[in-house]
C-alpha cells in the first residue's frame, strides 16, 4: 500500500503519560502536526487531545451481536419446533427460557469475533504482516511522540527539537520507517 | 468552588411537606378498614426495606471502591457517607416493624403468627416449625439490632474519619491507611450480614418458599436504586452549583456502573428464574405462579422498566454523558426497583392473610402440603390499587419516605465539606477522564 512507503521519522520518548499529555497540548499550541502517539497502555483523555474521532467498531459490534441473537434463537426455534421436535423435561417445543442462556452466548460469540476481525481489517493487520518499530520500550514503559519529516527544513527540525527539549522528552532520534 | 451545602429553609419545607403528605397518606391508609391494616404496615415495611437497603449498598460501595484503591469517586465519596447515615433512621424504621411483631399489631409474616412452631396449636405448620430456629421473633429483632447497628457502627467510623481528614496536614495518610482497614473489615461482614438480612425482611414473607439466589438478587436490586438515587441527587447538586469538581466524566462512570448492574440484576432474576422454571418443582414454582398469575402487569412490567429501559437507553455513550437521558434513566430504574420491592413483598404478605386463623377457613388444615395446587386461584386477579397494584396512597407514601431519606441526607451532608480536599486521591478524582 502507497502509504507505508519509507517515512523519515523524528520521535521523542517520555518517561510519563502526564508529560506526554502536556507535550500534546503544547504541540496542540504551536500547530506541529504529529504523525502519530504510541502508548504501552491506553492513555485517557488523550484521543479528544489528538483530535481522533470516536470509533465506530462499537456500532459494528451491536449489528453483529444483534445477527448472533437472531441466528441463536432462530436456529432453536426451528430445530425445536420443525425440524426435530422433542419433549425435555415435560416443557413445551418452543420453551422461550430455555433458549435465553445460548441465545446470549451466541451475541456475545458473534460480536466478539466480528469486532476482533473488523479491527483487524480496518488496521490492515494479518498473517505476514510487519509493522515497523519505532523503539521497543514504547511496548513496556516509554511514551513516544513521533513528527513525519519528509523534505522538512532544517529550520522545522531545529523547531522540533526545541519542542522535545522544552517539553522533557527523556530522548530524541530519527528513524526511516 | 462552593464546598459547604447549605440546606436551605425552602428545600426543607419542601421535603417535610413531602413527609407530611406521606404520613397523610399512611393515616389513610391504616384507617381504609382492611382487616389487620395489612395495606398499611406492608407498605410501611416495603418503603423501610427499600431505603435501608440504599444506606446500606452506600456504604458497601464506599467500602468496595475504596479496598479496590478507586481514586474517581472521591468527589463524589461524601454524598455516599451522607446517604449511608440514613441506616440510623432505617434501624428505628424497621424497629417499628419488630415491635409490631411482639405486640401483635400486624401479620406480616406467617412464621409471626401466634403457634405457628406448637404442634397441638390450631395454627401448627409443619415447615415453620423447621425454621423457626432462625425465623421467630427473637431473631428478628435480634438480627435487625446487631446487623444494622454493626452497619451504623461502620458508617460513622468511616464518616468520622473521612470528616477528620480534612482537618489533617497534607501529605499525611495515616487517616487513609486507617479507613483503608476498617472498609477492608467490613466488606466481609457487610456482604453476609446483608444476605441473612434479606432472609429475615424480604425472604421470610413467603413462609415456606426459599431460594439461595434471593439474597443477591434483592441486594443488586438496592445496589442498582442506590446509584439511580445518587445520580439524581449529584444533578440536584449540581444544578444549585455545588460540586463542581464532578464532571460528565464521573457521571458517565455513574451511569456505566447503572447500565452494568441493572444488566447483573436481570441475570440473576433469570438464573432464580430459569432454575425453577426448569426444574418445575411444586413448592418453588408458587412464587412465580403467584406473581406471574396475579401480578403480571408489574411481573412483567418490572423487566421492561430494569433491563429493557436502561439496557436499550444507556448503551450508547452519548447518553450516558448527556444529563437529561442520563437523569430520565435513573428516575425509571430507581421507580422500577420500586416496584421490584413491591412484587417481593406483597404477594407473599397477602398469601400469608390465608392462614389467619378464621381467615380462610381451608388454607391452615393443608399447611405445607398442596399449597402450590391452585391457590392462586383464590386470589383477585384484576388489579386492586394497594394490594396488585400501588395505588395512589402508595406512591404517596413512597414519596413520604423519599422526602425523608432526601431530608436526612441534605442534612448530613450540609455538616461537612462537599470535597474531602486531604484524601490522598483527591487530584486523581478532580481529573478523571475515562
Amino acid at each position: 500500500m502507497a502509504e507505508f512507503r519509507s517515512q523519515e521519522v523524528l520521535y521523542g520518548l517520555y518517561n510519563d503519560e502526564e508529560i506526554l499529555m502536556d507535550a500534546v497540548k503544547v504541540a496542540n499550541e504551536k500547530h506541529l502536526e504529529i504523525m502519530e502517539v504510541f502508548t504501552p497502555f491506553p492513555v485517557h483523555g488523550l484521543d479528544p487531545l489528538l483530535g481522533l474521532t470516536e470509533s465506530r467498531l462499537h456500532i459494528a459490534g451491536f449489528i453483529y451481536g444483534m445477527i448472533g441473537t437472531l441466528t441463536a434463537f432462530l436456529f432453536m426455534t426451528w430445530v425445536f419446533t420443525s425440524d426435530w421436535p422433542a419433549v425435555f423435561g415435560g416443557k413445551p417445543y418452543w420453551s422461550i427460557p430455555s433458549f435465553i442462556p445460548i441465545t446470549f452466548e451466541v451475541t456475545v460469540l458473534f460480536a466478539a469475533i466480528g469486532m476482533v476481525v473488523s479491527f483487524y481489517i480496518v488496521c490492515g493487520l494479518g498473517p505476514g504482516v510487519n509493522n515497523p518499530i519505532l523503539d521497543k520500550r514504547i511496548t513496556d514503559d516509554k511514551f513516544c511522540l513521533a513528527f513525519q519529516t519528509n523534505g522538512a527544513s532544517e529550520e522545522e527540525i531545529e523547531t522540533l527539537n526545541k519542542f522535545f527539549n522544552d517539553t522533557n522528552a527523556e530522548e530524541v532520534s530519527t528513524k526511516i520507517i | 468552588m462552593n464546598n459547604n451545602f447549605t440546606f436551605e429553609g425552602k428545600q426543607k419545607s419542601i421535603l417535610l411537606s413531602g413527609i407530611g403528605l406521606g404520613i397523610v397518606c399512611m393515616v389513610l391508609t391504616f384507617f381504609m378498614g382492611d382487616h389487620g391494616a395489612v395495606r398499611f404496615w406492608s407498605n410501611f415495611l416495603h418503603n423501610s426495606v427499600f431505603f435501608t437497603g440504599i444506606a446500606y449498598t452506600a456504604l458497601f460501595v464506599i467500602a468496595a471502591f475504596t479496598t479496590a484503591y478507586a481514586g474517581w469517586f472521591i468527589v463524589i465519596k461524601r454524598i455516599w457517607e451522607a446517604i449511608s447515615l440514613f441506616l440510623v433512621v432505617g434501624l428505628v424504621l424497621m424497629m417499628v416493624i419488630a415491635v409490631g411483631l411482639w405486640m401483635g399489631y400486624h401479620d406480616l409474616y406467617h412464621w409471626g403468627i401466634h403457634g405457628v412452631a406448637d404442634v397441638n396449636s390450631e395454627t401448627y405448620d409443619a415447615l415453620i416449625a423447621g425454621k423457626s430456629a432462625f425465623l421467630n421473633k427473637g431473631w428478628y429483632t435480634f438480627g435487625t439490632l446487631a446487623i444494622v447497628g454493626s452497619w451504623i457502627f461502620f458508617a460513622q467510623k468511616l464518616r468520622s474519619l473521612s470528616v477528620a481528614e480534612d482537618d489533617y496536614t497534607v501529605g499525611d495518610y495515616g487517616i487513609h491507611k486507617k479507613i483503608k482497614v476498617w472498609t477492608a473489615v467490613f466488606l466481609p461482614i457487610g456482604a453476609f450480614t446483608s444476605s441473612a438480612i434479606i432472609w429475615l425482611w424480604v425472604m421470610s414473607v413467603d413462609s415456606h418458599w426459599y431460594s439461595t439466589l434471593y439474597a443477591w438478587y434483592a441486594t443488586a436490586s438496592w445496589w442498582v436504586s442506590c446509584l439511580c438515587l445518587t445520580i439524581l441527587i449529584i444533578l440536584y447538586l449540581k444544578s444549585k452549583n455545588y460540586l463542581q469538581g464532578v464532571t460528565v466524566e464521573h457521571m458517565h462512570d455513574l451511569g456505566k456502573l447503572t447500565f452494568a448492574f441493572s444488566i447483573f440484576w436481570t441475570y440473576l432474576w433469570f438464573s432464580q428464574f430459569m432454575l425453577i422454571w426448569y426444574s418445575n418443582v411444586g413448592e418453588e414454582t408458587i412464587y412465580f405462579r403467584e406473581r406471574m398469575d396475579n401480578y403480571p402487569v408489574l411481573f412483567w412490567g418490572n423487566l421492561a422498566l430494569n433491563f429493557i429501559l436502561p439496557f436499550f437507553i444507556l448503551m450508547r455513550n452519548d447518553t450516558k454523558r448527556k444529563m437529561g437521558s442520563l437523569a430520565i434513566a435513573a428516575l425509571v430504574v430507581l421507580f422500577g426497583h420500586w416496584i421490584d420491592f413491591f412484587l417481593m413483598l406483597k404477594p407473599g404478605i397477602l398469601h400469608t392473610q390465608h392462614y389467619l386463623p378464621g381467615n380462610h377457613g381451608e388454607a391452615h388444615h393443608d399447611a405445607g402440603g398442596h399449597e402450590g395446587a391452585g391457590h392462586g386461584a383464590e386470589h383477585v386477579s384484576d388489579a386492586v390499587a394497594g394490594f396488585t397494584m400501588p395505588g395512589l396512597l402508595e406512591i404517596g407514601t413512597f414519596i413520604g419516605f423519599l422526602c425523608l431519606f432526601l431530608f436526612v441526607v441534605y442534612t448530613h451532608i450540609s455538616k461537612a465539606s462537599l470535597l474531602p480536599k486531604n484524601d490522598p486521591y483527591v487530584e486523581e478524582s478532580l481529573h478523571h477522564h475515562s
